[in-house]
């Protein structure tokens, strides 16, 4: 119970995923696994291979493309870019968080009292 | 929709499969070197940065196998591998496989060849609007012994006045007692006359049946009497073959045995009434006033339709009112007269339904000992790989993933099986028609369709649901296979032993059956028809009734053809009747007995009318005073009588000179037209009596008369010869043809045929039956063998060892056929037991043999002990050879 780092939901992983590519453009699995890693600042415990089982689904939902391209460091790898139904699919996600988070917020805050 | 957009990205990964693989196999590389760069930046060496990697990324199977299962469909995929296992698994033992694909394929196949019989004969809906609503109306009458005859014409129409109950009703003549068309006329084709089978009906036929026709119209009621008559309605195979399906042939002329007719109408293909053999409908062309006035020749079958929302029940409450009504009305025809409604499609088929159900429950019972057979065979198999079961149980195989490749193995026997068995069935259709063209009703036509192929289908899926769960449910023994894999052999024998027994107990059940069958048909073909059938041809010669209007041109036509053949070599006798043995219908005539009370005896008799000949040519015994002559005619006034009408209306006073009149000094029967002034007949002699309806009916009174006394267009000549028939049914038809261009010739058959083509039906399902029954013998002694062969295989350590220890082959034989024999005893109990109960049913279809026969039982027993015998001696002397030291180095 004392652990602060906390399990990843299944869908909230996808966002995370699309609103790494909406922010970063075009990037591949491991570039996404370390960028939501450091900006959760390691508060989520992230095993990296889980991320290629969103990417399929997102891929499935046509939200993200794939193609093969070259690293910074000059390395082959899978590229992943946020589509147009991603982006749209993305803002509703969030949309929807939002007022969820809200709403959990409000009702955290009135039980406290 | 995203639904299916997901989906349709899963099913097309299923076809990329290794493209996908090698993909994400790069992919994941790529991400380990990424990885460890990652960790050799902060200072890791370039092994352990790689062993890092390969830490924090999870294990690459495991990675690979959740993106297979989140990229594709892994119910398909585990599926597919299944399946693909159990194809190379069965390939590898092919003796194994075509066993019990053979077996399946039998099962399958008999069990689809008898649905095509059963869709056909029972189950096929009418070609008709609304076929529910559609009865059969015919009249009874304990006077005359009738339980349903076609009604007379004018009770017919008081009928269709005064009931509230129909819709209409239609009523046909034309049709004999088992279906085919006895209307023959001929067109000409080509200078040459074809013969065409028809049916004559009232106008409102097509109406009452609720079908439009293809082409035209159909008739009206009006049309159906003399005068308006003139118009045809052709069947659609008729109009193809006449006019080549010419669309304009409506209105066309064509003349009918001389006598022009309009074609007005053309039916769709697939449409018949009252089956597959009419070729043209016409109107009934009778009088109104005959139609009104003959109350006593019955001939006119009547059909109705009832009213919506009126029951069975309801109209044959209404009909019987109406009946009785006319009983009071006319006391002369209609004493004690009744009507019976029965629905249409029941009639139809009635004549086969027994024998049907019958066939289709013992094809049930063979479906079963197949299925228990190939089980017996899949647990075999089953004992046999509880070692390659138990090492994959401890590699971590779930129990679910086990049965399911159990499963897959008895799906791929199954569709194998089922697909061979399909082809089976696809050729009985043809097959059934040409071994038994009478076996079946004349509209059913038992053809491979979609509700067939859907029947296979349900057969190749529930089989491997019986059989092959067997297995599986033993194999849960396979929990605790890894620490005993014997309690799991045990358990599997016990199983396949309950096996065995219960494929003893239904095949005693079959074996028992067909045997009733084939006594029964040996009974009835010991039956005296009364004639002798051998060395003897028949044919029905019509002539064209425009040509030859008069009684006496006929007779002349008619004698001048027997002379002809009189003179063909090697003929002894020629004769011709108006009906002929054996073919369940006949005329009748109401009669009277000279110095007999008319409430004293059944009045409806049966009259034939024959050429002196007609005895010696169809074998016909005299039993006492003369035959018919050259010279009894028209007006001679005599006849003979058979046995039965000696016996029934004389009682042992000598018939000879006693007198029988046919009507009454007004009778309105058109049935017998009598020329002489006295209507008294004089018996003259007395012939034994010939089977008419049935070898296993028996024989009523009939009388036989002068041809020229009551002159019937057509006439069937009997030729008795010793030439073979096929060349003497050319050279009468030659003969025929010489005499009359236009005379017609068919139902050519010889007299040995009449015979067959009448004990068709039992002979079909006798046949049949035999054939079911000897199949499941079989298995079950493959059954009993298979058991005993893998008993005396797991024993053959103990049985080395006994043999070493001095025990003799006798008493090791012995051994193994007890324990052969112990399933084979309990499930022929129970299935003596089964078929007392069950061969009850049958008992209509039996002749001169009770269910209970005692024969049939004890050859039944006797048959079945033999095969068990047999079957498990093979084993059981493979088990007196056993070689000790082979047998004790195997383990």
């Amino acid at each position: 119970m004392g652990d602060a780092r906390s399990e990843i939901l299944q869908g909230t992983l996808d966002m995370m995923v699309l609103q790494t590519l909406e922010a970063m453009g075009p990037l591949h699995g491991y570039g996404i696994a370390r960028r939501i890693e450091q900006v959760s600042e390691d508060a989520l415990q992230l095993n990296q291979g889980t991320i290629y089982a969103s990417l399929v689904r997102l891929q499935q939902r046509r939200w993200i493309t794939a193609s093969w391209g070259t690293s910074d460091n000059n390395r082959r790898a899978k590229f992943y870019a946020i589509t147009r139904a991603g982006r749209k699919q993305l803002a509703a996600e969030t949309e929807n968080w939002q007022r969820i988070a809200g709403v959990i917020g409000r009702l955290l805050r009135l039980s406290e009292r | 929709m995203t639904t299916l957009v997901v989906l349709w990205s899963r099913i097309r990964a299923l076809f990329a499969r290794e493209r996908l693989d090698a993909d994400f196999g790069a992919e994941l590389d790529a991400h380990l070197d990424m990885l460890a760069d990652e960790h050799v930046r902060r200072g890791l060496t370039p092994d352990a940065a790689r062993r890092a990697a390969r830490l924090a990324l999870g294990g690459s199977m495991q990675l690979v196998e959740a993106h297979r299962d989140r990229r594709g469909l892994p119910i398909v995929e585990t599926t597919v591998q299944d399946v693909r296992y159990a194809v190379r698994a069965l390939r590898r033992h092919p003796v194994y496989t075509s066993v019990v694909v053979l077996t399946l394929a039998v099962g399958v196949g008999a069990a689809t060849a008898m649905f095509t019989v059963v869709r056909a004969v029972l189950l096929r809906p009418l070609p008709y609007g609304q076929p529910a609503q559609l009865v059969e109306i015919t009249e009874t009458n304990p006077l005359k012994g009738w339980t349903h005859t076609v009604s007379a014409p004018a009770n017919f129409l008081d009928w269709r006045a005064r009931n509230d109950v129909f819709t209409d009703l239609a009523g046909y003549f034309g049709v004999d007692d088992r279906g085919a068309s006895t209307l023959q006329r001929f067109v000409e084709i080509d200078g040459e006359p074809a013969p065409l089978s028809g049916v004559a009906v009232t106008g409102n036929l097509f109406d009452v049946l609720g079908v439009r026709p293809l082409l035209g119209r159909t008739f009206t009621w009006d049309e159906t009497f003399d005068g308006s008559d003139r118009v045809l309605v052709l069947a659609y195979g008729t109009w193809q073959r006449l006019f080549g399906g010419d669309p304009n042939v409506i209105g066309r002329t064509i003349p009918l045995s001389g006598r022009t007719k309009t074609v007005v109408g053309v039916m769709p293909p697939g449409f018949f009434f009252p089956n597959a053999t009419a070729q043209f409908w016409a109107p009934l062309g009778l009088s109104p006033a005959d139609f009104a006035n003959t109350r006593r020749a019955h001939y006119l079958a009547a059909i109705a339709r009832l009213k919506p929302g009126v029951s069975l029940p309801q109209a044959r409450d209404r009909m019987t009112r109406i009946a009785s009504d006319l009983e009071r009305e006319h006391p002369d025809t209609n004493t004690q007269m009744g009507v019976r409604i029965e629905p249409l499609r029941d009639i139809m088929a009635a004549h086969a339904r027994a024998s049907v159900l019958m066939l289709s429950a013992a094809v049930a019972v063979l479906f079963l000992i197949v299925c228990a057979n190939v089980a017996g065979l899949q647990l075999g198999r089953a004992s046999t790989r509880l070692r390659e079961i138990a090492v994959r149980r401890a590699l971590g195989a779930g129990r679910g993933r086990l049965v399911r490749q159990l499963l897959a193995e008895a799906v791929v026997l199954s569709i194998a099986g089922s697909t061979l068995g399909l082809a089976i069935a696809a050729a009985a259709p043809a097959l059934i028609l040409r071994a038994a063209p009478s076996a079946l009703p004349l509209f059913a036509t038992p053809t491979v369709d979609v509700p067939v192929l859907l029947f296979a289908a349900a057969l190749a899926i529930a089989a491997p649901i019986v059989f092959g769960l067997a297995p599986a449910w033993s194999s849960s023994g396979v929990e605790r296979l890894a620490e005993r894999v014997d309690s799991g052999s045990r358990r599997t024998s016990r199983a396949r032993d309950l096996l065995v027994a219960l494929e003893v107990m239904l095949s005693v059940v079959l074996v028992v059956a067909s045997t009733l069958l084939i006594r029964s048909l040996i009974r009835l073909q010991r039956v005296d028809p009364g004639f002798r059938p051998e060395h003897a041809v028949a044919f029905k010669v019509t002539l064209p009734s425009l040509r030859f209007p008069q009684g006496a041109d006929r007779v002349r036509a008619f004698g001048d053809i027997e002379r002809r053949l009189r003179e063909l070599p090697g003929v002894e006798a020629v004769g011709a009747s108006s009906t002929i043995v054996l073919r369940g219908y006949a005329w009748t005539g109401d009669a009277t007995i000279e110095g007999r009370a008319a409430d004293d005896y059944e009045r409806e008799l049966r009259h034939e009318s024959v050429t002196p000949g007609y005895f010696a040519a169809a074998g016909i015994r005299l039993v006492a005073g003369r035959m018919l002559t050259e010279h009894d005619g028209a007006t001679s006034n005599v006849m003979l009588v058979n046995e039965s009408l000696a016996a029934a209306y004389f009682r042992g006073a000598d018939p000879i000179g006693k007198r029988i009149m046919f009507g009454r000094p007004t009778a309105d029967s058109p049935t017998i037209a009598r020329a002489a002034a006295d209507p008294w007949m004089t018996v003259v002699g007395v012939v034994a009596d010939a089977k008419q309806d049935g070898m296993d009916k028996p024989v009523r009174p009939e009388v036989y008369v002068p041809y020229a006394a009551n002159v019937q267009n057509p006439a069937t000549f009997v030729v008795r010869s010793s030439a073979d028939p096929d060349p003497m049914l050319a050279a009468a038809r030659r003969i025929v043809r010489a005499a009359g261009r236009d005379f017609l010739v068919g139902d050519e058959t010889t007299l040995d045929g009449v015979v067959s083509a009448s004990l068709g039906g039992e002979r079909f399902r006798t046949s049949l039956l035999t054939a079911f029954a000897g199949v499941a013998v079989f298995l079950a002694a493959l059954g009993i063998y298979g058991v005993l062969a893998y008993f005396v295989s797991q024993r053959s350590r103990e049985l080395g060892i006994r043999l070493a220890l001095g025990a003799k082959p006798r008493e090791l034989f012995a051994m193994v056929v007890r324990q052969g024999m112990r399933p084979v005893v309990a499930g022929g109990l129970v299935g003596l037991a089964a078929a007392v109960a069950l061969t009850r049913l049958m008992a209509s279809l039996l002749f001169g043999v009770s269910a209970l026969d005692p024969v049939s039982y004890a050859a039944t027993i006797g048959a079945l002990a033999l095969t068990a015998l047999g079957s498990a001696a093979l084993p059981a002397r493979r088990a007196t050879r056993v070689d000790p030291m082979t047998a004790l180095r195997e383990e």
